[in-house]
């Protein structure tokens, strides 16, 4: 009953460039995502601050409506609930041309903005308030301040829970699997499909996830000591 | 880094570990009196749940009428089968881990598969095929070049059509619901899969009638159920619950149950095919 490993599994036949395609599939996906996540992310992080209610109200409707859904019925939202709003020609030029991969997208960009939002708002609220009122003692708006002095120094803050999130967007990214996108999750369930030999593609997928995510989290730690403020957040590096 | 690596081997180490200590499939469930099988939530009739929420189907009734008995018999004591959840995607890791001890559903028994995990004989016999809605310009194989197909992740028809039909685009989607609702809303063209599972979906769709199922078979699909590979003993039992079934009519009457005229999903015995179940039955 000893469960025979054959490694060979993972680079005989096609399985090379299965694996290659699904790192590629997620990279893209969660690559875009992640531009989309961060936009929104700052843009209603940095609206839950400012002092005008409607403004503060509609960030935090978008931040409770979509971090409270689970992000699997997100990806059906976007894939099934979506397309039907568009007319008939224009669904049919999108599902030849890669729907699902763009409903995944925006199922994870916009899921994750909600929780990126409140990653940049807590590191706005770690400013202190003095900062606010000095940009505006020179004379900035408030839109200049946001611009110019709150947020740079509230991105720097979040460095490290910003990675947190974008490394969740990453491996989130394989949920998309279930509207068909053909990411790296994907991929090695193909390869089991194959070849009837899960453990070994498992193995595959979990170490290219380890590389992927320790690879990124080295460049976000070489963001933050790049792009410190020394004297005002550089502590220890 | 060094810690890890030590740790990784320590993993390794442990999982190579555990087979000294394994027993065998009818040790377990001598032991457990528990027979655990894998089997389907959404694939009428072999594994589905019905209108009254209960889980049943054609293969959980061959488990439990045909091959429950010999097994109960063998260890002289009574037991009782636990159903657990398996996909094309799971199942083999299910057995693998000993999560379950034999899968029951719709797994095709193929040569790459028998590497892994062990057959019993074949109880049914399919090919895949294509659901379309009504009217649909596809009539099979030869018309899905450049047509948008849905598959099931992990089943055969993939594979084969990846290798037949290189032209079209292969949406795979990892459970039947899913696809059928892409089909449904245009998502894609066709969706393909063993004729008796379209047969299935089709009995349980809102309108059966908007939808046909077209083509020849363009595969051959034998199902057989899956055990953990080496343990001939259990397999033994599994394949005389099977024939005795075979032999004694108990499958023709779950046949006629699941796929007669009034079951679930009709679907006659073509006498080939029932030449083929009888052959499989070896002398007493």
């Amino acid at each position: 009953m000893n469960y025979q490993f054959q490694w060979g599994v993972l680079w005989s036949g096609q399985s090379g460039s299965w694996l290659l395609q699904g790192v590629l599939t997620t990279l893209g996906i969660s690559a875009l995502a992640w531009i989309l996540a961060a936009a929104l992310g700052i843009l209603s992080g940095a609206l839950r601050t400012v002092p005008w209610r409607p403004l503060r109200a509609a960030a935090v409707f978008y931040v409770e409506f979509f971090r409270n859904v689970p992000l699997l019925v997100w990806m059906f939202f976007w894939y099934f609930g979506v397309p039907p709003l568009l007319p008939r020609p224009v669904q049919d030029w999108l599902f030849n041309h890669g729907a699902e991969f763009w409903a995944g997208m925006f199922a994870l960009g916009v899921y994750h903005g909600a929780r990126m939002s409140e990653v940049i708002r807590s590191g706005i609220q770690s400013i202190p308030r003095t900062q606010f009122e000095a940009s505006m003692a020179m004379g900035l708006t408030t839109f200049q301040a946001y611009r110019l002095v709150i947020v740079p120094i509230a991105l720097r803050l979040i460095v490290p829970p910003a990675t947190n999130e974008s490394l969740n967007l990453l491996k989130n990214s394989s949920v998309a699997l279930t509207i068909s996108v053909a990411e790296l999750t994907f991929q090695t369930r193909q390869i089991e499909t194959y070849t009837a030999k899960a453990i070994e593609a498992l193995t595959a997928g979990t170490l290219i996830y380890l590389v992927l995510c320790v690879s990124i989290a080295a460049v976000m730690a070489w963001v933050e000591r790049r792009f410190r403020i020394p004297g005002l957040i550089a502590r220890g590096g | 880094m060094k810690r890890l690596l030590s740790m990784l081997v320590a993993v390794a180490l442990l999982a190579a570990a555990v087979p000294v200590f394994a027993e065998t499939t009818l040790e377990k469930i001598a032991r457990t009196g528990t027979l655990t099988i894998g089997t389907r939530r959404g694939s009428p009739p072999f594994g589905f749940v019905n209108k009254s929420n209960e889980w049943v189907g054609f293969s959980i009734d061959l488990v439990e009428q045909a091959i429950k008995p010999v097994i109960e018999k063998k260890l002289g004591k009574p037991i009782r089968v636990e159903k657990k959840e398996s996909t094309p995607a799971t199942r083999i890791p299910l057995l693998t881990s000993n999560a379950v001890d034999l899968v029951a559903e719709t797994t095709t028994d193929t040569r790459p598969r028998r590497e892994s995990v062990d057959f019993s004989l074949t109880f049914f016999v399919t090919g895949a095929q294509f659901l379309v809605k009504k009217g649909s310009p596809i009539h099979g194989i030869q018309n899905i070049a450049g047509k948008r197909i849905a598959t099931q992740q992990g089943s055969t028809n993939a594979r084969i059509l990846r290798e037949r039909v290189p032209g079209a685009q292969l949406r795979e989607f990892p459970d039947q619901p899913a696809a059928f609702q892409a089909l449904a809303q245009g998502q894609v063209d066709a969706y393909t899969n063993d004729g008796i599972q379209l047969a299935g979906l089709k009995a349980k769709a809102p309108n059966p009638a908007d939808w046909e199922i077209v083509g020849d078979f363009y595969s051959y699909e034998p199902y057989g159920m899956a055990m953990r590979k080496n343990d001939s003993d259990f397999r033994q039992v599994v394949n005389v619950g099977l024939m005795e079934a075979i032999e004694s009519g108990k499958y023709a009457e779950l046949y006629e149950k699941w796929f007669g005229a009034k079951g679930e999903v009709p679907y006659p015995l073509t006498p080939e095919n029932k030449r083929f179940l009888q052959m499989q039955v070896v002398p007493k």
